[in-house]
């Protein structure tokens, strides 16, 4: 009944904010693979940051791993993670800007644009930005989530952190006024608002479109992610915003060797390509290419922004909240 | 003043519940701001109004479904009127978060309605004619249909000793139906009414499941997210002040209006027992298709949503290890029923031996729980416990109880435990009322020691109550969220927290598997002790 950490065994203790079929899958693949049991704790990302930071450094946590790096770095901030993640396997395989040496990326996702290619043209969209939302030619046409959402706070942390917090200030501002109804429902919704008609433009992560056209959702939605069509913005300047599922290291993890482990099993091109295949992420490593359903239908030469850390998105989190308050953006 | 077992047991169980409640106001003067003032202002500002919106309209529409389903039933006989009877609280079964992922999965773009219209009619653009049940609209449906039961069963109850010759006096002085029930049915039900409501009142304002799914921001999550999101105790905290202050109101109508309402049914004797009018064709119709309407709603439609969910994606069925989660489940509902009910137990009797006024203001103060949100019940919890294993334990050099309390079954099962001891002894307090004072006496006098009168005639009196009590508090640990979730230990999921983690990642079909079973769990409870809950036993 006590923590199971007492007990003496091989083994990894997840903290889970990723609840992917694919992500538990290849844990029991890691398990048999290794003979270490993984074992998890699934929950929202707040709660369990709130639990791993109480419990300090008694924390039963290895390892956190949750769908933004935004997460990774606030909590970074807060001294709950040690480093440790700088194993030769590690490096190698992930870019710089994707992770420190306490969290690195383990899948991508690139926040992108959807379109209703009958009620947008292509003069419209032509060398759309992010801050090209904020143009008065989408007023009433633009859907997008709430601002307590995490994807959010990340991308205009990432505005804030390439134009400025005043700049931003004003372009949420222009969002909010752009919007075609008042912020509702999660990401896919946003795109099905397009697919009805309810706006022209939305904005939403890559994996999406691919889950709701692998038919994995229904028919229904199957028909509904033909009618939309993605566009990768920023392709003229510093490239797409790209983010991370990450996991990061708990500082005083009981089972760290076994915890770098996994990370590393994470990473290999097998691992990556039940990813990819599953959960319609982009690859964190090269050499693994996207799904098919992916590739066909959001294209792939696209340019990722390589240059933005993603270590600034947890740094700029806050002042990102301040800005889409500020505007109004519910 | 004696100072003996039960005082000291009482007051073990009232630090252990008082505990939470000086965490979140010890930290009033903290300050950890990290973001504006005025920012934190426009957000007081729109929890408060949003959460008093909610409220009021989830008040609204709970009196009108449970008062007026409660009248039709108790008093007219219609088609089904016997089934409705118990059937209208079968939408105990489901959770406000449940009812919101199926108003999602059915109205949402590209839907289950779209899905009827399109099979019916053929292709057309039909999403902007479906309309949207999302936000507040949203959480005010699925809070309402989920609680109106708690007005339905104290209102129809309060209807039940309602005397004939009340309704006599009515016809005699020539009022007209509708007359009667406005100037002489309302009103004496009104304890009852008030009662109900302010439970209502209560679990919407603690409610976090729905409102977080649809993303409204009430004071409950409001604190959840300066808390958790932001580390902002002191704004936390001024949440909470403003929500304790609002549901300590409540607990107090509450109270008083249950004493009422006590008074009210133990005054029936001599009551004869009411004819219940036969409806003409028209008005019988009327009355069915009322209380259908509503059957249907709370229930029907969230599980026929479920189920079709179920069987159109299969393949989450099989995903899911059924079994474990049902023993899991079961095993939560059990060892809480059984510590609830026996700490509730102990403390009532010593309550009734020692007559001590202190250790009466021990339990009321105990049961304070009740009125704080599970979530920050929760939250409050692990904080007390980490600084507590900081400043003491580890000072007097012992090793860490962090880990006896985090993620362990006894840590979840004690903040259940403060969350619904005020259930379990308010149960046990009024059926201990029903028991006069006298009979102990007498047993005494027969030679009867302490024990065996607590054993042969308290607990065989109190049978009744007690399963009540444990039906009860099986329903609420069945459909709790936030406790289980933030508390719950590796590998160890729930019914609730599978849906509920589902339904979080945007995975809202694989949430029906485990949706669906706990409503069947819940449901299966509610059927088999039905004449418990509606009271028809007193009859």
């Amino acid at each position: 009944m006590i923590a199971s950490s007492f007990a003496i065994a091989d083994e990894v203790n997840v903290f889970n904010a990723r609840h992917y079929k694919a992500d538990s899958e290849l844990y029991s693949k890691f398990t048999n693979m290794t003979g270490i049991k993984v074992n998890l704790i699934n929950g929202k990302s707040g709660a369990l940051e709130k639990r791993i930071i109480s419990e300090g450094a008694d924390s039963s946590a290895d390892l956190y791993i949750t769908a933004d790096a935004g997460r990774c770095g606030a909590m970074d901030a807060k001294g709950a993670l040690q480093g440790g993640l700088t194993s030769a396997a590690i490096k190698d395989a992930v870019p710089k800007s994707f992770r420190t040496n306490k969290w690195v990326g383990i899948a991508k996702r690139a926040r992108i644009i959807y379109y209703s290619p009958e009620r947008v043209t292509g003069a419209e969209l032509s060398g759309m930005t992010y801050e090209g939302l904020a143009d008065p030619k989408w007023k009433g046409r633009l859907v997008i989530r709430k601002s307590s959402n995490i994807y959010n706070k990340s991308l205009v942390a990432s505005l804030i952190k390439n134009n400025g917090k005043a700049a931003t200030a004003a372009w949420a501002e222009g969002v909010v006024a752009n919007m075609a109804r008042t912020p509702t429902g999660n990401d896919r919704a946003q795109i099905m608002a397009v697919a009805a008609g309810e706006a022209d433009i939305a904005v939403a992560n890559t994996y999406y479109l691919a889950l709701m056209l692998s038919g994995k959702k229904g028919a229904e939605q199957q028909e509904a992610a033909k009618k939309v069509k993605a566009f990768f913005p920023n392709q003229n300047d510093r490239g797409t915003h790209m983010n991370v599922s990450c996991a990061a290291l708990v500082k005083g993890a009981p089972n760290k060797a076994n915890a770098v482990k996994l990370v590393e099993f994470l990473l290999t091109p097998e691992s990556q390509e039940h990813f990819t295949n599953n959960t319609f992420e982009f690859p964190m490593i090269n050499g693994v290419s996207p799904s098919p359903l992916v590739v066909n239908n959001l294209g792939l030469d696209f340019k990722q922004d390589m240059k933005t850390k993603l270590a600034s998105y947890g740094k700029n989190q806050a002042a990102a909240v301040e800005v889409m308050t500020a505007a109004g953006w519910k | 003043m004696r100072i003996n077992f039960w005082f000291f047991s009482s007051l073990f169980v009232s630090l252990i519940i008082i505990i939470p409640i000086l965490t979140v106001f010890s930290s009033f003067f903290e300050n950890t701001t990290n973001y504006f003032e005025i920012l934190k202002n426009t957000f007081l500002f729109e929890y408060t109004i949003n959460s008093l919106c909610l409220l009021v309209s989830v008040l609204f529409f709970t009196f009108i479904i449970g008062t007026g389903s409660a009248y039709l039933v108790s008093f007219y006989e219609f088609p089904l009127s016997n089934f409705f009877k118990w059937g209208l609280i079968l939408s105990f079964a489901v959770p406000p978060y449940i009812y919101a992922y199926s108003l999602t999965a059915f109205f949402e773009n590209y839907g289950t309605a779209y899905t009827i219209l399109k099979n019916l009619f053929g292709e057309a653009n039909y999403n902007s004619h479906i309309p949207k049940f999302d936000g507040m609209l949203g959480s005010i449906l699925s809070i309402s249909f989920s609680l109106f039961g708690y007005v339905y069963i104290l209102t129809r109850a309060s209807f039940l000793y309602q005397s004939q010759q009340l309704i006599d006096l009515g016809k005699n002085l020539g009022f007209s139906s509708y007359k009667s029930f406005y100037s002489i049915i309302l009103p004496s039900a009104r304890p009852a009414i008030v009662a109900g409501l302010s439970l209502v009142a209560m679990e919407t304002l603690a409610e976090f499941g729905a409102v977080d799914f649809f993303s409204i921001n009430t004071l409950t999550t409001g604190i959840y997210n300066s808390w958790i999101a932001f580390d902002d105790l002191a704004f936390a905290n001024q949440l909470s002040f403003f929500l304790l202050l609002f549901i300590f109101a409540l607990f107090i109508i509450e109270n008083l209006s249950r004493k009422k309402a006590k008074y009210h049914f133990n005054s029936r004797g001599g009551f004869k027992r009411k004819e219940k009018l036969k409806l003409s064709k028209s008005k019988a119709l009327l009355a069915f298709i009322f209380c259908f309407l509503i059957f249907f709603l709370s229930f029907l439609f969230p599980i026929s949503q479920m189920l079709y969910w179920t069987i159109k994606f299969p393949e989450n069925l099989f995903d899911l290890d059924i079994i474990k989660l049902f023993l899991n489940t079961i095993y939560l509902v059990f060892l809480s029923s059984i510590i609830l009910i026996l700490f509730s137990l102990i403390s009532n009797y010593g309550n009734r031996v020692s007559n001590n006024k202190i250790l009466n203001l021990l339990s009321t103060l105990s049961i304070s729980g009740y009125a704080i949100p599970g979530v920050i019940l929760a939250v409050a919890f692990i904080t007390f416990i980490a600084w507590f294993d900081e400043t003491i334990i580890k000072t007097l050099g012992f090793l860490s109880i962090k880990k006896i309390f985090f993620g362990s079954i006894l840590g979840l099962v004690l903040v259940y435990f403060i969350r619904f001891y005020s259930l379990a002894f308010n149960g046990i307090k009024s059926g201990y009322e029903k028991i006069n004072i006298n009979v102990d006496e007498s047993a005494y006098l027969l030679g009867y020691s302490k024990r065996k009168t607590f054993m042969n005639i308290h607990i065989p009196f109190l049978r009744n109550s007690l399963l009540f009590i444990g039906i009860l508090i099986s329903l609420e640990i069945i459909r709790e969220l936030p406790i289980t979730l933030i508390l719950r230990p590796f590998n160890f999921e729930t019914f609730a927290t599978t849906a509920y983690i589902s339904a979080s990642e945007d995975l809202l079909e694989a949430a029906a598997v485990p949706s669906l079973f706990l409503i069947l769990i819940a449901a299966f409870f509610i059927m088999i002790t039905s004449k418990y809950i509606l009271r028809d036993n007193n009859e």
